[in-house]
């Protein structure tokens, strides 16, 4: 565990991304889950589990939670999502080409799979999605463009991910959905949480 | 009647804010509120607000007002304004200029009763990159009328000397960061005892220095993680990055410090072209004096 500030906890897992994104997610539920005195955040991301604190937090269990991050994390059970897109990104053929595949070869693996959603950053509502295979596992792009489509369903490295809004992006675009991501006036208003599952529709 | 504050001239970036909206970084959205909590809390203090209600950020310009029925307002951070620091009564129908004094670049202006905008995810503080709280979810503009709530309690007699813009050189204590051990000996060594220069392209998500490069980081080989208040990333460039309220949840790029709680205001009111200087401090230290500014806080508003 390191420090990150004065009252900010890193707990970090090696080995392989998604196996090391689970615990970090589990861990991060369990101390949402905890609410001790004075709990501020948890942060998933790709390895680590961040945990914000206040006055009076105690830091003391986060240890054990490293060392042994719970197998079924509490909190609300994942939920499962269909996500209905149009293939029609501008880097559609380019990865396709990429992958050794055609773009119809391309979409049918791609809409075959099941996605996890692994962690949210960069803006309200962008996820992460683990579970593409190595060989779809994509450099980002050399130079970002300056403005994504909203929607935009985009690869890089090994993450799936949906832009909510048009926003610079330098991952690769498969396609759009009409799906929003971030809406205050939903309820949630997010339509991902870490640990949900995706699957694609062309 | 409703009272509020008529918007003549906006300033350049006026937002509401107050404590911030802690909670939802597994969702993707920052925490948001005043870059200078130290100037909220005492602001709001001043006009009998509680420390954490919504208030006015100004930045570099300072906005004109109109009253719309009585209001008692008070600005702490950088001088802006008639009086800094004071309790301010601006009467109905009259006006109030915050214009800019020397080195002013942020300050935070409370008005009894707190601005009057909806919570959103917890807060009232405005998220101006993901547009949303705060009023409408944008910088305030002219012709806009910000309603203030009810007074919660009489304003504080005196005046406030502290949360001023720093005269004299400034120094930071900052707390190693958790990938320090990627830098070598030599570059860890340029960011401690290097001369850091504020760049105007700073903005509510980081403070942008510019010094001596530390030279090239592989950063491909990092994989995001969650950010904290404070820490000190180091682009790709070489340069440092200092992240404050607004900062996106998670990066990628190496944290070689953090910059102690208690002086993250002290970075705020810091204009471009100013330069900083880290001091290494233990994090025991750093809690320490977290710790006590917050014993503070608590005897002052129990006055």
């Amino acid at each position: 565990m390191k420090q990150a500030g004065e009252r900010a906890w890193l707990l970090e897992w090696a080995g392989d991304e998604s196996e090391a994104n689970a615990k970090a997610r589990a861990a991060a539920a369990a101390v949402r889950a905890a609410a001790a005195p004075g709990f501020l955040d948890a942060v998933p991301s790709a390895r680590t589990c961040l945990v914000l604190g206040g006055p009076g937090f105690d830091a003391a269990p986060l240890a054990g939670l490293e060392a042994d991050a719970p197998a079924a994390p509490p909190g609300p059970a994942p939920r499962a999502h269909e996500i209905r897109f149009t293939p029609d990104g501008a880097d559609l053929d380019e990865i396709a080409s990429r992958c050794a595949l055609t773009p119809e070869g391309f979409l049918r693996a791609f809409t075959g799979l099941t996605y996890t959603v692994g962690f949210l950053g960069f803006t309200p509502g962008f996820a992460y999605l683990y579970g593409l295979p190595l060989a779809f596992h994509l450099p980002r792009r050399p130079g970002p463009r300056a403005a994504v489509p909203a929607g935009s369903v985009a690869l890089a490295g090994p993450y799936v991910g949906i832009y909510p809004g048009a926003t610079p992006g330098g991952w690769n675009l498969v396609g759009t959905t009409a799906r929003r991501l971030f809406d205050l006036r939903g309820d949630p208003p997010f339509l991902f949480s870490p640990g949900d599952t995706v699957r694609f529709t062309a | 009647m409703t009272r509020g504050l008529f918007v003549l001239e906006p300033g350049v970036l006026t937002t509401v804010q107050d404590l911030g909206r802690p909670g939802w970084g597994a969702w993707g959205v920052p925490t948001s509120g005043a870059l200078d909590e130290e100037a909220l809390r005492l602001a709001n203090r001043l006009v009998g607000n509680p420390p954490g209600a919504a208030a006015l950020e100004v930045t570099l310009q300072g906005p004109v007002f109109k009253a719309i029925g009585d209001a008692l307002l008070a600005v702490v951070g950088g001088p802006f304004g008639p009086a800094p620091g004071e309790v301010i009564r601006v009467e109905d129908g009259k006006t109030l200029a915050l214009a800019a004094g020397p080195g002013a670049v942020r300050a935070v202006v409370a008005v009894a009763g707190g601005v009057d905008v909806p919570q959103v995810l917890g807060s009232r503080s405005t998220c101006v990159s993901a547009r949303f709280g705060g009023f409408q979810g944008r910088r305030i503009q002219k012709g806009d009328v910000l309603s203030i709530g009810e007074p919660f309690a009489p304003p504080l007699p005196g005046r406030a000397n502290v949360a001023r813009p720093p005269a004299g050189d400034v120094t930071l204590r900052a707390m190693p960061g958790p990938q320090e051990d990627l830098f070598d000996p030599e570059a860890r060594a340029a960011f401690w005892a290097g001369e850091w220069r504020v760049l105007p392209e700073s903005n509510r998500m980081g403070i942008r220095l510019r010094g001596g490069s530390l030279g090239f980081v592989e950063t491909a080989a990092l994989p995001s993680e969650g950010t904290a208040p404070g820490a000190v990333q180091i682009t790709a460039e070489g340069q440092p990055i200092v992240l404050l309220a607004e900062r996106p949840t998670t990066g990628g790029y190496p944290k070689i410090a953090t910059v102690a709680a208690v002086d993250l205001g002290l970075l705020a009111r810091t204009a471009p072209g100013r330069s900083v200087r880290f001091e290494r401090i233990p994090v025991d230290e750093a809690r320490r004096l977290l710790a006590e500014r917050e014993a503070s806080d608590r005897a002052g508003s129990a006055r």
